[in-house]
């Protein structure tokens, strides 16, 4: 019980003003201060998460707000440490590099014959100095864009890696290696250094990669309701976890570790039936239906660390947001937390979530 | 009104007065006193002109005018635009292939178009063929029958011109007479004969009785029988006067020459029923004329003259006045000039008939010339029909409808051999006739007898061969290993003892061991050992032992799926048995979904990422990247050198081909040869597949001008053991 009690569970802020579902949410560089969202209201928040007062639900402060005219936001960290930049991807099959000071963007890589063809699904900072820009799409390949490059570097990719069948969903950069997976059910590491590309196979399509501090072991999250942990130098399967109710099999569900490498959280994509009538043992009430959960596994032991609920987003005037359907009846919402990020890294104290309502709940500890 | 009345009483007093009789609902407004809605007459000045849009077209001169189209435009917002310019010097409009013919359409407004749709009628083009005339006959055309009468020239018409017939002449070979100069003494004194043409013989068109009156009757004609005898008889008549009476007098009228003219005429006399002061609409007949009426010509000669088509071989003569002396006409009379409808003459010693008049009547009324008398035993030979016609009529049809025989009765009345096919039910099967009910719905289809054609039957022999065709053949070495399989155990139908062993008959059969398939057990039927021969094939072929690296990951798993599954054998290949042959996976999809992560599920490719990538992680580009770039500095650097060394490892083929196609002195290329040996001969062949000589367009040659370094090579080409000092 002592590592439950270590697990941050408790909900410390609610980070409100998006009007869609959140798509991404990722840390600020270290420290952490600041936790960007990116929400298919095609705008990306930059909230301080630290409450500033006692109360620890409602108190956001929206630094600023970004409008982009993507009109999907995938929005992945801003890994770069040095200069507050961070860059996006979007439905307008262009990738934005942005400052975050001046909400103005600086770099479009993409949205030219050159670009992709597709809606971009992840982008990530590569390369020495953060010089690279690396995106994947729908069009299957990964794009490697210069960032350093004056002018025509963002109309045309340094690189484009075709290899994957089907679109890529998530990407990961360690090093001289770019991780790249994709709907093929295939995680692909294409290493600069000894221009080799592996492949890895998995039964369904991976969704979701999070690789580890040393890049030996890398976190996969496919649609078969499985989250792996992969050894990268000979492919083998370290430790699978899964959990009978908590089901994957539709949506990008990401799937991060966490606490200093100790636990591995996912969210829930809601389909189980059994979702809502479980859930008042370990840390979540369950009174709400179709509330969010956080799934948490121990990552040397496989065990289920946690299931914490993900309350609905409560608006400024303290009433849930209702969706109303063509058919004049309020739709039935399911909070289906898809994105989330672990405080610096996944070393800090603190998590993330955001999902189809539109609110970040912070968990921290205490 | 000074009081103000409140609303429902004003609406009380309006509905009151407006429309008394309302009693549900409400009653419509008052007309507007403006507005005149009682049909009454309104001058054109004080009409309104309004579109069908309602809006007001026409203005006063102040006020706009005349507005059309689209707020004063022609037709649309931009108003009449003219087409786009188009040179004709080089393009001419006429030469283009789809060049815009302009219509009259183009020009019309709707209005205009309205019209044109309204002013197309149906018509024929031609006028059809029917009963086929020639010209003169067209005039009668009217109403519908110039619907099937033709207009013009008949075909055949146009053939008769094209055989040398003219109009008005007469059809047949050409006769040798005196010419008819209307002049007739000079003529005939002449005797001169020429060939002339036939008369032209006027068609015959036998005059319908549609009245009901009595035969003979001709009320509508003037009470002139007495003058009409006399003058019959006389020989006073003109021809024309002659000719009137053979239309519509007592003279036989059985039939008329079919002379349009003259038809006119006859209706023109009035009869008995006609008032002497009714108007029938000729002038020249004197009301008030009493009995007979003595007809002569008012004009000598020329009009009135009866025209005949026959005679007037010359249309020019027509027109002249000429005299005709008395004596001829009455010469004419006298010979009896009638001639029968065929433009003859009548025979020798005949003369035209008429009938009866009525004094002839009177004597045959009185008995002195009765027909002759039938005698009493005279039977015709003609046997009228109407005793059997007097049966109620039954089309054919109805009698075959009413027919209750079958074909084979009607065969066995015919007196037909009878076939010596059979019906496709006798060759049916059971099942198949089973099938057709229930398809058809219908359960009183003859009984299946499920024979066999005489010609097909076959032989016991026959029909095992033709069974084993149908088995499905397993590859020898397939058979062999499902065999050696099944003997290690694990074999499949474990639990069915037979089924086992029937399925190590069919590979032992397949594997050549056995000369034959075992013997179908008698009890199944033919299908149902198809069908185990069938699965017994696809069993077979899957659990062939695998080999290599498969063969040594799977022997666990499958044991691990026999424990895990049911006792009853391996459900699992049972289903994949059932179904059909699966497509190939790929072994490593497969064993991923076993959970059988490693070295199973890896696989590694080359992979050639850019100078600029390897530049911006940081990293030296790896080795196959470098050999790319020596070979493209090789080919910047030096290009007079084609063998230099640096290509060798990228284009040892390609040069050999070269040194070959064009001659090169064997020496050169077996120096670079030597020196490829010895600087490596066992280059990885995967590097050697790898450079492919091309051109990355995001190499900067600026970067890559630089010499790689002798350690470069030497990791490329001089690695080898052998070599290495």
């Amino acid at each position: 019980m002592s590592k439950d009690s270590r697990f941050p569970q408790k909900p410390v802020a609610q980070l409100l003003g998006s009007n869609g579902p959140i798509h991404a949410v990722s840390y600020s560089a270290s420290p952490g201060t600041y936790i960007l969202t990116g929400s298919a209201d095609r705008s990306i928040r930059l909230y301080n998460p630290s409450p500033s007062s006692s109360t620890n639900t409602t108190t956001t402060t929206t630094t600023s707000s970004i409008t982009t005219p993507n009109n999907n936001h995938r929005q992945s960290p801003p890994a770069n440490s040095s200069k507050p930049t961070l860059r996006t991807a979007g439905g307008d099959r262009a990738v934005f590099l942005w400052d975050v000071v001046t909400a103005q963007t600086t770099r479009r890589f993409g949205a030219t014959a050159n670009g992709h063809s597709g809606r971009v699904n992840c982008v990530a900072f590569g390369g020495a100095d953060d010089s690279l820009v690396i995106s994947g799409g729908l069009d299957t390949t990964v794009r490697v864009w210069d960032a350093r490059a004056s002018g025509g570097g963002g109309s045309k990719p340094i690189q484009v890696l075709g290899e994957a069948k089907d679109a890529v969903t998530a990407l990961a950069v360690s090093g001289a290696e770019i991780v790249a997976a994709s709907v093929d059910g295939r995680v692909r590491s294409y290493d600069v250094r000894t221009g080799r590309a592996v492949t890895d196979v998995f039964p369904a399509s991976v969704t979701s990669l999070c690789l580890a501090r040393d890049a030996k072991t890398v976190l996969v999250g496919s649609l078969d309701s499985k989250i792996r942990l992969m050894d990268r130098a000979n492919g083998a399967c370290l430790r699978t976890y899964t959990h009978d109710e908590w089901r994957n099999a539709e949506l990008r569900v990401q799937s991060v570790l966490g606490g200093r490498e100790r636990f591995v959280v996912a969210g829930d994509e809601m389909t189980s039936s059994s979702a809502s009538a479980v859930g008042g043992d370990i840390g979540a009430e369950g009174d709400n239906n179709n509330e969010g959960r956080v799934w948490a596994w121990d990552l040397l032991t496989g065990r289920l660390v946690a299931r914490l609920a993900v309350p609905w987003g409560v608006m400024r005037d303290g009433r849930r947001r209702v969706v109303v359907g063509r058919d004049g009846k309020e739709k039935e919402r399911k909070n289906v937390v898809s994105c989330l990020a672990w405080k610096e890294g996944g070393s800090g104290n603190q998590f993330c979530v955001g999902g189809t309502s539109g609110v970040v709940t912070v968990f921290g500890e205490g | 009104m000074s009081i103000k009345r409140s609303r429902a009483t004003y609406e009380a007093d309006l509905a009151a007065q407006q429309s008394p009789y309302v009693v549900f609902g409400t009653a419509l407004p008052p007309l507007d006193p403006e507005v005149r809605d009682d049909g009454s007459y309104v001058p054109v000045w004080k009409q309104e002109v309004r579109d069908e849009r309602g809006r007001k077209r026409l203005h006063g001169a102040f006020t706009g005018g005349f507005s059309a189209g689209y707020f004063n435009t022609v037709g649309s917002k931009e108003g009449w635009t003219p087409s786009t310019f188009v040179s004709s010097r080089t393009n001419r409009r006429k030469d283009a292939p789809n060049a815009e013919q302009q219509r009259p359409e183009d020009f019309m407004d709707e209005e205009d178009l309205a019209e044109l749709e309204e002013s197309r009628k149906i018509q024929t083009n031609a006028a059809f063929a029917g009963p086929g005339s020639t010209e003169d006959a067209v005039s009668q055309a009217s109403g519908l029958m110039g619907l099937f009468r033709i207009e013009g020239e008949t075909m055949g018409a146009k053939l008769l011109k094209k055989m040398g017939w003219r109009e008005g002449q007469g059809i047949g070979p050409k006769v040798r007479r005196s010419a008819r100069l209307e002049l007739q003494g000079s003529a005939a004194e002449k005797g001169d004969t020429f060939l002339f043409a036939p008369d032209n013989v006027p068609m015959i068109s036998l005059t319908r009785k549609t009245d009901h009156r009595g035969l003979g009757y001709g009320g509508q004609s003037r009470l002139t029988s007495i003058g009409h005898s006399t003058r019959g008889g006389s020989a006073a008549n003109s021809d024309d006067e002659d000719d009137e009476e053979n239309m519509g007098g007592f003279g036989r009228p059985s039939f008329s020459l079919a002379m349009g003219r003259k038809k006119g005429k006859d209706t023109n006399k009035s009869g008995i029923g006609i008032g002497i002061l009714n108007d029938t609409r000729s002038d020249d007949e004197d009301p008030y004329e009493i009995g007979p009426r003595i007809s002569y010509n008012k004009v000598i000669g020329g009009d009135r003259k009866k025209k005949k088509a026959s005679i007037a071989t010359n249309p020019s003569l027509k027109t002249k006045p000429v005299f005709r002396s008395k004596k001829s006409v009455l010469g004419k009379v006298a010979l009896g000039v009638r001639r029968c409808h065929d433009g003859r003459l009548p025979l020798d010693g005949f003369v035209f008939g008429k009938e009866a008049d009525s004094l002839t009547s009177e004597v045959n009324s009185q008995g002195k010339y009765p027909p002759p008398r039938i005698p009493p035993d005279w039977k015709s030979s003609k046997i009228p029909k109407s005793q059997t016609d007097s049966k109620e009529y039954v089309s054919t049809a109805d009698a075959a409808k009413a027919s209750t025989l079958n074909p084979k009765a009607r065969a066995a009345l015919l007196g037909e051999k009878e076939l010596p096919g059979k019906s496709v039910f006798d060759f049916m099967s059971a099942a198949a006739r089973e099938r057709l009910v229930a398809a058809t719905g219908k359960a009183d289809l003859p009984a299946a007898r499920g024979e066999i054609p005489a010609g097909y039957a076959l032989t016991e022999a026959e029909r095992l061969r033709e069974l084993h065709k149908q088995v499905p053949m397993l590859g020898k070495d397939a058979a062999i290993a499902a065999l050696s399989r099944g003997a290690g155990g694990g074999a499949p139908y474990a639990d069915d003892e037979d089924k086992r062993a029937r399925y190590r008959a069919y590979l032992e059969y397949q594997a050549g061991f056995k000369p034959a398939l075992p013997p179908k057990p008698a009890q199944t039927s033919t299908e149902d050992w198809l069908r185990e021969i069938n699965e017994f094939f696809n069993c077979a072929r899957i659990f062939k032992p695998m080999t290599g690296l498969m063969a040594s990951r799977f022997t666990t798993s499958s044991s691990a799926l026999n424990s895990t599954t049911s006792t009853r054998g391996e459900p699992g290949e049972r289903d994949l048995v059932t179904k059909p042959p699966p497509k190939r996976e790929d072994p490593a999809e497969e064993a991923a979904r076993l959970g059988m992560f490693g070295s199973m599920t890896r696989t590694v490719a080359e992979f050639h990422p850019t100078r600029l990538l390897c530049k911006r992680f940081n990293v030296k580009p790896p080795a196959n990247v470098q050999t790319e770039e020596n070979t493209g500095r090789a080919r910047t650097s030096a290009p007079t050198a084609p063998f230099d060394a640096d290509e060798e490892g990228s284009s040892a083929v390609p040069r050999d081909l070269l040194a070959l196609e064009f001659g090169v002195s064997s020496s050169a290329s077996d120096g670079s040869t030597k020196d490829m040996n010895s600087l490596g001969g066992n280059m990885s062949p995967a590097v050697q597949t790898a450079e492919k000589p091309s051109i990355d367009s995001s190499k900067n040659e600026a970067l890559e001008a630089m010499r790689a370094g002798d350690d470069v090579f030497k990791a490329i080409f001089g690695d080898s053991d052998d070599d290495d000092e």
